[in-house]
């Protein structure tokens, strides 16, 4: 068998599209997932078990259930549950959202945590009044803190997504399937779909490692 | 490391001697009055047993005591950072700190606290922030002083401490030394009536411990009154104007330094003395 990977150049504008649904997809969970879990993660930690139980009952539900199980109960069961229709657009975010809405909140849990109670002295000792110790010290910390894993997160958001492909978004992964369908060349269309996920996922995740240390360095002080 | 530590700052004793010994009982109100202090952590740990102390204004006390004696949460206690079980404490003829009854949280006057600066053994900077914004954060947000009268306090402060050229740097291109003189400064910006020292060279690096407890003797030097608690027999010698020697949560001597650190009336002062004295 040959494979001749000249055939993908044919469809290069349909991946492309593919990619870019992908991408914007990514970022409308990253931005929504990011923002449920900061206020999932504050909620693990507060003082009333009325908000900290079902916290962690969601964290623990998505967390320990698979992602393409998740989708697939907000695309067929949700409508009947509810009794409408959902586009898929509308159930591929719900899911992708609560999944990483669920990770992102164990994320800034732990960067909350981290925050020692040293600082926590100083600023009684220098009598900051509460929100400014909340605004000026413990959330710059624990938001640079946890930047390299919600980097981290985000890339594997981005590689999740392509679940989506398998209620009918036109995502990377949808067109690449197609494509490899109709062309019968399911190793040069498949392989090239991989390469981009990769040529996107490895620099990401080569610029978290190199950001983690530089950010623990200065935190260290 | 009294071997390492470099020749007094201060020629004779007799510079910061003039401050020495209280004013006559009655001329001046106690600046902090410490009355019957219990405090544990939990049920089953009691540190603080009845403590009572009366600091005058101008008094620069030094806590000694054998390790997990309690020095550090007297002055956290002093602090306002930890919850009492019973007792009182005034401040400048103000009540300060009370212990509730039973179950309820111990009543602490913030107003009054802010009059306190407190510097740890272990850095507290704020890593995220610049040496400047560290030393201006508190001047800004609690008195709401402008930023730029507090900025040319900060840099003439940093000057003064030998640090401007580290204004703009962040805590962690700073040495161990650096960081507790920035410390000591951050407090200051505050204007506080009483510091409070607790072990802040014992994290360092030997060489480094001579520039922080320069700066601290400079304070005493513009009469700041203090409480300082270490374990440097010279930095405790050079600075105290009375020695507290305290063990097993109660004051077991106090005394002028001459006379605690030098003749200890108490047997279990001569023997921490000798001790301590041994190892260096
Ligand atoms: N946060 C805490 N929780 C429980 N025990 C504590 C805590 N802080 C201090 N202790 C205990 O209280 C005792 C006195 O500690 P401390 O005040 O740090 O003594 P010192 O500063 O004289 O070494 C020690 O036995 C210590 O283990
Ligand atoms: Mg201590």
């Amino acid at each position: 068998m040959t494979f001749d990977f000249a055939i993908v150049l044919r469809f290069k504008e349909a991946l492309l599209l593919g990619l870019w649904t992908t991408l914007q997809l990514t970022v409308i969970c990253v931005v929504l997932g990011s923002l449920l879990g900061f206020l999932v993660g504050m909620a693990r930690s507060a003082n009333s078990p009325f908000v900290r139980v079902p916290a962690r009952a969601y964290v623990e539900v998505f967390r320990g259930t698979p992602v393409i199980v998740q989708l697939f109960w907000f695309f067929f069961c949700l409508p009947l549950v509810i009794g409408t229709e959902i586009p898929n657009i509308v159930a591929g975010i719900i899911a992708l959202t609560l999944y990483m809405g669920a990770i992102t909140s164990e994320t800034f849990r732990a960067s909350l945590k981290s925050i020692s109670r040293e600082q926590y002295d100083a600023c009684t000792a220098l009598g900051l009044p509460h929100a400014t110790q909340v605004v000026h010290v413990v959330l710059p910390q624990a938001l640079l803190r946890a930047a390299p894993t919600l980097l981290s997160n985000c890339v594997s958001l981005f590689k999740e997504s392509a679940l989506l492909s398998a209620v009918g978004m036109a995502d990377l992964m949808f067109i690449g399937q197609n494509i490899s369908n109709n062309t019968a060349r399911p190793v040069e269309v498949l392989t090239v779909v991989a390469l981009i996920y990769f040529a996107i996922a490895f620099p990401l995740t080569r610029v978290v490692t190199r950001f983690e240390s530089r950010v623990l360095a200065k935190l260290s002080a | 490391m009294t071997q390492s530590s470099p020749a007094p700052l201060l020629q004779s004793d007799d510079r910061l001697g003039t401050q020495r010994g209280a004013p006559a009982a009655g001329t001046a109100a106690p600046l902090v009055q410490v009355r019957n202090l219990h405090k544990g952590y939990g049920p089953n740990i009691r540190v603080l047993k009845g403590l009572s102390i009366d600091m005058q204004p101008g008094e620069r006390v030094v806590v000694i005591g054998p390790s997990g004696g309690g020095k550090s949460t007297l002055l956290r206690v002093l602090m306002g950072l930890e919850q009492i079980d019973e007792g009182s404490i005034r401040f400048a003829g103000k009540p300060y700190i009370e212990a509730s009854p039973a179950g309820r949280r111990t009543t602490i006057d913030t107003v009054v606290r802010r009059q306190i600066g407190m510097v740890f053994q272990h850095y507290t900077l704020f890593p995220h922030l610049n040496i400047l914004n560290n030393l201006i954060l508190a001047p800004c947000k609690v008195h709401g002083e402008n930023k730029a009268t507090a900025t040319a306090r900060a840099r003439a402060l940093l000057a003064r401490f030998g640090l401007e050229a580290k204004a703009e740097a962040y805590p962690n291109h700073l040495s161990g030394g650096q960081k507790q003189r920035v410390a000591i400064a951050r407090a200051l910006m505050l204007d506080p009536k009483l510091m409070l020292f607790d072990e802040v060279t014992s994290a360092l690096d030997p060489e480094l411990v001579a520039e922080v407890e320069q700066v601290i003797l400079q304070l005493a030097q513009q009469d700041m009154p203090m409480v300082i608690v270490t374990h440097d027999m010279w930095f405790a010698k050079n600075i105290a104007s009375r020695v507290i020697f305290c063990a097993g949560g109660v004051v077991v001597e106090d005394g002028p330094p001459e006379q605690v650190l030098g003749s200890p009336r108490e047997e279990r002062t001569r023997e921490f003395i000798e001790r301590v004295f041994h190892i260096r």
